[in-house]
C-alpha cells in the first residue's frame, strides 16, 4: 500500500483553493503582452485542446489569418488540460481569449458567468447556417455562449461481410435490429461469445441514441427549459431493447467478459475492425479511422434504426465549440478571429483535415468531403429532422455520471431499466440549477 | 544575553524558517481553514460563495452515491488493513531467513513500490483482464473459478485491494528492519527454556514489534481511508467520463469527493466531505492510540 504524502481530501480541495486565491491574487498585476504585441498589433492568445495532427491543421489556419489581416496576430497554444482551462478562468485576466470545448459544457459554464456572451459581438454572423440542434447547445437562458466549429452525428457502421454471409439487409427499424443481432451473434461451445452483433464503442453514446430512436428525449420537450427525464417512456424501451436483445439473451456475465477482450478502440485491434462485432452505432470519425487502421475492411454505414416511421433519421449530434472568456480583455480581437474560424473557408479546411463534421449547413453538400469515403452518410444525417442532442444545462455533467452508471446496470442486468431511471430521476432532484 | 540580541536571533531564526512558514500558510493552513468555510456554502469555484449553513452536510445524508462510496472505502479498509499487516509481517519474517541472495529477494520485494502507480495501474487492468488476464489464467490453471474482476461489482473490490497489496513491499520492509531490532538473546533464552517457534512469536516477536504495528496500522488505514489512484485508473473509461465501476462499487470517497469539485464543480460539497472524511479518520485513529495501551508493549515502562 501506497503511503501519500498530504491527506487526499484535504489535498483536492486544498489545492484547488489555493490555486484559486492566488490567481485571484495575481488579478490585479496582468500581463501587458496583451495589448503591446508586435508593431500596433494586438496580441490574442488562442488555446486549444487538440494536439498533434489536429494541432497542426489548426496552426495552418491560425498562421493564414494572422498573413491575412494587419490588426490581430493569433498566438495558437495546443493545451489539453481541460483542469487548466477551468483554472484560467476562475481569475481576474484569464491565460487565453479564445478556446475549445463540448457542447455539454456550455449550459453549466454559462450558469457560472465564465463565458463571454456572443450575441452583439457575432451581430453579423448568420447563426443560422449553423445546425440547430447544435446551436442549441451553444445557448443558454436565450443568450448565445459558444460557436459550434465541428459536429459529429452518429449512424449504423457495419462489417459488409458479415451481413452478406448471416443473409442480412443492413437494418432500418429496432425490430429488423433485434433480428439481426440474433443472426450475427455467435456462441462458442460453453456459451462463451465469438461475435457480438452489435458491439458498443460507448454505452452512453449507444443507448442515449437508441433512446431517441425510440421516440424518448433525456432532456424534456423544451430546449429553452430543459429538465432531466431519464424515464420517458421511449428511453425505457430503449433499454428494454438493449437488455431483450443482448443481455438477457447470451448473459451479461458472457458479454462482459467477451468485452473486457476487446482490444484498443480505433486501434488496427479495435473489436469492429477486427471482425469481433458485426455493428456499432459511432461517429463521423470512424470514415477516416477506418482508411487508417482497418484498410481491408468492406463497410457499408446507414441510419440509425428506429422504432417508428416518424422516427426515421434519428440522430445524436454533439458538438466542438469555440468560446471567448468572459475574462478576456480582447473580446472584439478574439470575436474577429472566432468569425473567421467559423466562417466557411476554415471550417472546411480545419474539419476536412480532422474527419470531422463542419457545423454550417452550407457545408453539408461541399464537394471537398466527397473525397472521404462514406462520409456523406454522416453529413447527411444532419438535413434530418429527428437530429438530437442531450442538453448543455448546468446539471448535464453529474446527469452523465448518474446516467452512465444507471446504463452500467441496466446492461449487466442487474437493475430493470424503470429502476435504474427511476433511481437517476430521485438523484436529479439534488441537481445544480444554475 | 541583552533583550535585544534576543530578539534579533528570533527574528534571524524566523527568518531562516520562514519559507517553511509562507509556504505552510498559504498552502496547507489558508487551504484548509478556507475549505472548512466552503463546506458551508455553495461555492462552484467560479462566483461567490453564497452561505447555505448546515445544507451540505444535512444533503449527504439521502445522496446514496455519498452512502455507497463511504460504504465502498470503509470496506476496501477493512479488507486491506488487516491483510497488508499479515502479508507485510510474514514477508517480513521471510526476508530474514538467512538464504543465499536475500538482498535479491529483498529487492524484488520492495521494488513494485517505486513503480509508478499508474504504471501499475496499467498493468494491474491487463493482469485482471477477464479473458486474457493471467491472474484468471492462473487461476484455471489451479482449477479455480476465474471472476470478472473489473466488471462485477462482487469482485471489483477485492481487485483494488489484491493491486494495493502489490506495494506491500514498503510496510514488510519497514518491518524487517524492526524484526533486525529485536535483541537475539532475548530468542535464544526463549529457545533454551523450550519455547517453539510460535511461543517465541507471540510472546517476544509480536510484543516487540508493537509499536511499529501501531505506526504500520494508522499509516495504511490512513492511506486505504483515502485511497484514490487505484480505483481511479481502474475504472478508467475511454473518453474519460467519470465512472464508478460496475453498480459504482469501485467509487471510493476520494473519488467522489473529486467528481464532486471538479466535474459537477459542488466545491461547498466537497469540502464537507472532506471534513467528514478527516472526523471520520481522526475518531478511528483516536480509538486505535486509545486501545494502544492495551496491545502495545514499550521497551522503556
Amino acid at each position: 500500500m501506497r503511503i501519500h504524502g498530504l491527506g487526499m481530501s484535504w489535498g483536492v480541495v486544498g489545492t484547488a483553493v489555493a490555486l484559486t486565491a492566488t490567481l485571484t491574487g495575481c488579478a490585479g498585476s496582468s500581463d501587458p503582452e496583451g495589448s503591446g504585441g508586435s508593431g500596433g498589433k494586438t496580441t490574442i492568445t488562442f488555446s486549444y485542446l487538440w494536439t498533434g495532427a489536429e494541432a497542426a491543421a489548426l496552426e495552418k489556419i491560425i498562421k493564414d489569418f494572422n498573413a491575412s489581416q494587419s490588426r490581430i496576430v493569433v498566438k495558437g497554444v495546443s493545451n489539453p488540460d481541460a483542469q487548466k482551462q477551468l483554472a484560467s478562468m476562475s481569475s481576474g485576466s484569464g491565460s487565453f481569449d479564445i478556446s475549445d470545448n463540448f457542447g455539454s459544457n456550455v449550459g453549466a459554464w454559462a450558469a457560472k458567468g465564465i463565458l463571454a456572451p456572443l450575441d452583439d459581438l457575432l451581430k453579423d454572423t448568420d447563426t443560422a447556417d449553423f445546425a440547430p440542434a447544435a446551436m442549441a447547445q451553444m445557448r443558454h437562458k436565450g443568450k448565445t455562449y459558444a460557436v459550434p466549429i465541428s459536429v459529429h452525428t452518429l449512424q449504423l457502421v457495419y462489417n459488409k461481410k458479415m451481413l452478406a454471409e448471416a443473409g442480412v439487409e443492413p437494418p432500418k427499424t429496432t425490430d429488423e435490429l433485434a433480428a439481426a443481432v440474433a443472426k450475427l451473434t455467435k456462441v462458442g461451445p460453453g456459451g462463451d461469445i465469438t461475435r457480438l452483433g452489435l458491439g458498443n464503442p460507448s454505452l452512453m453514446n449507444s443507448l442515449t441514441t437508441l433512446g431517441f430512436a425510440f421516440g424518448g428525449t433525456w432532456d424534456g420537450q423544451d430546449p429553452a427549459a430543459p429538465a432531466p427525464t431519464p424515464s420517458q417512456p421511449g428511453n425505457l424501451a430503449a433499454l428494454k431493447f438493449w437488455q431483450d436483445t443482448i443481455t438477457s439473451k447470451y448473459g451479461a456475465d458472457k458479454v462482459a467478459k467477451f468485452v473486457a477482450g476487446w482490444g484498443q478502440y480505433m486501434s488496427p485491434q479495435d473489436p469492429f475492425y477486427a471482425g469481433k462485432v458485426a455493428m456499432i452505432m459511432d461517429g463521423e470519425w470512424q470514415a477516416v479511422s477506418i482508411q487508417k487502421n482497418a484498410k481491408d475492411l468492406e463497410w457499408g454505414v446507414t441510419s440509425i434504426p428506429v422504432a417508428e416511421p416518424a422516427l426515421e433519421g434519428t440522430t445524436q449530434l454533439t458538438a466542438s465549440t469555440l468560446f471567448i472568456p468572459a475574462n478576456s480583455r480582447h473580446k472584439e480581437e478574439a470575436a474577429a478571429f472566432l468569425k473567421h474560424l467559423s466562417g466557411k473557408d476554415a471550417m472546411r479546411e480545419f474539419n476536412l483535415a480532422l474527419g470531422n463534421l463542419p457545423a454550417r449547413t452550407s457545408l453539408l453538400d461541399d464537394p471537398a468531403f466527397k473525397a472521404i469515403p462514406q462520409f456523406s452518410a454522416w453529413l447527411d444525417a444532419l438535413k434530418s429532422p429527428n437530429v438530437k442532442s442531450l442538453s448543455s444545462a448546468p446539471y448535464s455533467a453529474q446527469y452523465a455520471t448518474d446516467l452512465s452508471s444507471a446504463f452500467d446496470s441496466v446492461a449487466r442486468g442487474t437493475a430493470t431499466p424503470e429502476q435504474a431511471m427511476g433511481q437517476v430521476a430521485e438523484r436529479a432532484k439534488s441537481y445544480a440549477t444554475n | 544575553m541583552p533583550r535585544t540580541d534576543r530578539r534579533r536571533e528570533l527574528l534571524k531564526g524566523l527568518a531562516f524558517a520562514s519559507p517553511f512558514l509562507i509556504g505552510f500558510a498559504v498552502f496547507i493552513a489558508y487551504p484548509i481553514l478556507a475549505s472548512f468555510r466552503y463546506s458551508f456554502t455553495d461555492f462552484n469555484l467560479f462566483q461567490e460563495p453564497t452561505a447555505v449553513g448546515l445544507d451540505n452536510y444535512a444533503h449527504m445524508l439521502s445522496d446514496d452515491r455519498f452512502w455507497r462510496s463511504l460504504g465502498n472505502t470503509l470496506y476496501l479498509t477493512a479488507l486491506g488493513v488487516p491483510l497488508t499487516i499479515v502479508i507485510a509481517l510474514a514477508g517480513a519474517h521471510v526476508l530474514n531467513l538467512p538464504v543465499r541472495g536475500q538482498p535479491l529477494f529483498r529487492a524484488l520485494v520492495y521494488l513494485p513500490t517505486i513503480v509508478p502507480v499508474v504504471v501499475g495501474g496499467y498493468l494491474w487492468r491487463w493482469l485482471l483482464n477477464a479473458q486474457y488476464g493471467f491472474v484468471n489464467h492462473l487461476l484455471e490453471l489451479l482449477r479455480l473459478p476465474a471472476p470478472l474482476w473489473l466488471e462485477s461489482p462482487d469482485w471489483s473490490r477485492p481487485a483494488i485491494v489484491l493491486m494495493s497489496l502489490w506495494t506491500v513491499g514498503g510496510t514488510t520492509i519497514i518491518y524487517l528492519a524492526a524484526l533486525k531490532e529485536i535483541p537475539k538473546d532475548l530468542h535464544e533464552a526463549a529457545a533454551i527454556d523450550g519455547a517453539g517457534a510460535w511461543r517465541r512469536f507471540r510472546h517476544i516477536t509480536w510484543p516487540t514489534l508493537s509499536p511499529i504495528t501501531l505506526f504500520q496500522v494508522i499509516v495504511t488505514l490512513i492511506s486505504f481511508l483515502q485511497i484514490f489512484t487505484q480505483p481511479y485508473l481502474l475504472t478508467q473509461t475511454r473518453l474519460n467520463e467519470s465512472s464508478g465501476g460496475p453498480d459504482d462499487s469501485m467509487l471510493s470517497y476520494s473519488m467522489y469527493l473529486f467528481q464532486n469539485a471538479f466535474v459537477f464543480l459542488k466545491m461547498g460539497y466537497a469540502s464537507a466531505m472532506a471534513w467528514v472524511m478527516f472526523l471520520i479518520t481522526l475518531v478511528i485513529t483516536a480509538l486505535l492510540l486509545a486501545s494502544s495501551r492495551r496491545w502495545v508493549h514499550y521497551g522503556s515502562r
